[in-house]
């Protein structure tokens, strides 16, 4: 009996040390929305390095292959505009080429400083996933220096948070894995 | 007037929304005021609603004495309001703010229920682009959650099924000893199939999301693209609201109150009905 109550007390620990990780507390959820904003911040790095015409072309591919790193392998990006409600789907790879292929002699990418991070939610196989908003203004310039376009875009990009475990040293250290996933830009009236 | 609702609001905003110190570059002024104002996400507009966040969108600790503060919510709800259409001193606006933060308010909650997405979007039916609206939920399931479709409205789905005249319906039907004739007489039922449903159960309604699901599966009914979300949101006792996305210049904008509704709890069902059948 006694054997049966002591078996029964390490798995209950073992249940309450796995359900402590699963429901996040305040102070870990905020850890993971900066490990989040990190990496939302490396996107806006990389595009605004792949968008720049002063960027040489063998440097703008090495960028791509780290925003590709960023992202799910399925992860799409959903562009529309003020005049149409068409949504344009690009891969992740595809988005940075059609960014380095604009026509314009010199353009200005600038991100305001405003990220909002949503609350996570869990899906049904028990990955968070959660949403970061930030805001990006673009201008495209001619070569005589006059400005051709300009655009200020909303990004919502989608994050997956997962617990994932890896031995260093034999011993089993826990981390938390983020990846980013679908991304939709919208095109806002403000200026 | 609508000067001064318009002042006051402004006041409203600016005491909830810092100014912000706008940044330069190159010559480009960014000002990140309207975006800190904006309602960016639904989520947002949640935690603003019950006020879960402080002015600069800072998640609060719970265990923070302002963290779900009925005396900050009170100045935060005006700017959930669509102000074009609310002002911020009209009767209705007030009386909402007054009831959702008495002692017992009420406060939305991602997983509470009664919260109802409504996607409209376009469609190819048999070649042509039509509109169809799809409400979905959230369902919970395994360790998490996940929206599902509840229902849709398709006018060519209604078109099948109009609500006809209770004096001409009553004209139709089996009498109740048709089994006795091996119902020689069902084939009445057959001859005018506009009408078909007449010859159902009064407790009969059409499914419209087994009707949609059957157009996609035989390849009549195409999706195309969203064309536009909103929510409408059942879930705070004795009012009905709904929140669209306001994209605009100004400190208004966002996911914001479009249509707010009294609506006593027992008159909630039959508009819930029409969400999730």
């Amino acid at each position: 009996m006694k054997k049966i109550i002591a078996t029964l007390a390490v798995v209950l620990c073992f249940v309450g040390t796995a359900l402590a990780q699963d429901n996040l507390d305040f102070e870990r959820k905020k850890a993971i929305d900066s490990l989040a904003l990190e990496k939302v911040r490396d996107l806006s790095k990389y595009i605004k390095i792949a968008g720049s015409k002063d960027t040489p072309f063998s440097e703008a591919n090495r960028v791509i292959d780290r925003a590709e790193e960023l992202f799910m392998n399925d992860a799409e990006i959903g562009v529309s505009s003020l005049s149409s409600n068409t949504i344009t789907y690009y891969r992740v790879r595809k988005y940075f080429e059609h960014l380095m292929r604009l026509n314009y002699d010199r353009v200005e990418i600038e991100w305001y400083n405003i990220e909002y991070v949503s609350d996570l939610q869990r899906q049904p196989d028990g990955t968070y996933v959660g949403v970061i908003t930030i805001f990006q203004t673009f201008r495209g310039y001619d070569a005589e220096g006059n400005l051709q376009y300009k655009d200020t875009t909303k990004k919502d990009i989608t994050v997956y948070v997962k617990r994932k475990e890896t031995q260093i040293g034999g011993r089993t250290i826990g981390f938390w894995d983020v990846l980013l996933g679908d991304m939709r830009v919208k095109e806002t009236t403000n200026r | 007037m609508k000067i001064a609702r318009n002042i006051i609001f402004l006041a409203l905003t600016i005491a909830f929304v810092w100014p912000v110190t706008g940044q330069t570059i190159g010559n480009f002024q960014m000002d990140e005021t309207e975006f800190y104002a904006m309602t960016k996400q639904m989520g947002q507009f949640m935690r603003r609603f019950n006020y879960e966040e402080d002015q600069f969108g800072e998640k609060l600790n719970p265990k923070d004495p302002r963290y779900r503060n009925n005396e900050m919510r009170r100045q935060s709800l005006p700017i959930l309001f669509d102000q074009e259409k609310y002002g911020t001193q009209t009767e209705l606006q007030r009386y909402f703010i007054e009831d959702v933060t008495k002692g017992d308010s009420t406060y939305m909650t991602f997983l509470g229920g009664r919260w109802y997405s409504e996607v409209s979007a376009t469609f190819k039916y048999n070649g042509k682009d039509v509109n169809v609206i799809m409400f979905l939920a959230i369902e919970k399931e395994g360790l998490g959650s996940k929206w599902v479709l509840t229902n849709v409205y398709f006018s060519e789905f209604n078109k099948l099924f109009p609500t006809g005249e209770m004096a001409e319906k009553e004209k139709y039907f089996l009498h109740p000893m048709s089994h006795e004739l091996d119902f020689m007489n069902i084939y009445k039922a057959f001859q005018n199939p506009d009408i078909i449903e007449y010859y159902a159960s009064k407790e009969y309604q059409p499914d419209y999301l087994t009707l949609f699901f059957y157009e996609i599966k035989k390849g009549n009914l195409v999706f195309n693209h969203v064309d536009m979300v909103k929510f409408h949101v059942l879930q705070i006792k004795d009012w009905y609201f709904e929140v669209s996305w306001f994209n605009r210049s100004g400190l208004n904008s966002g996911w914001l109150m479009s249509n707010v509704i009294y609506m006593p709890e027992k008159e909630k069902n039959n508009v819930i009905k029409f969400y999730q059948p």
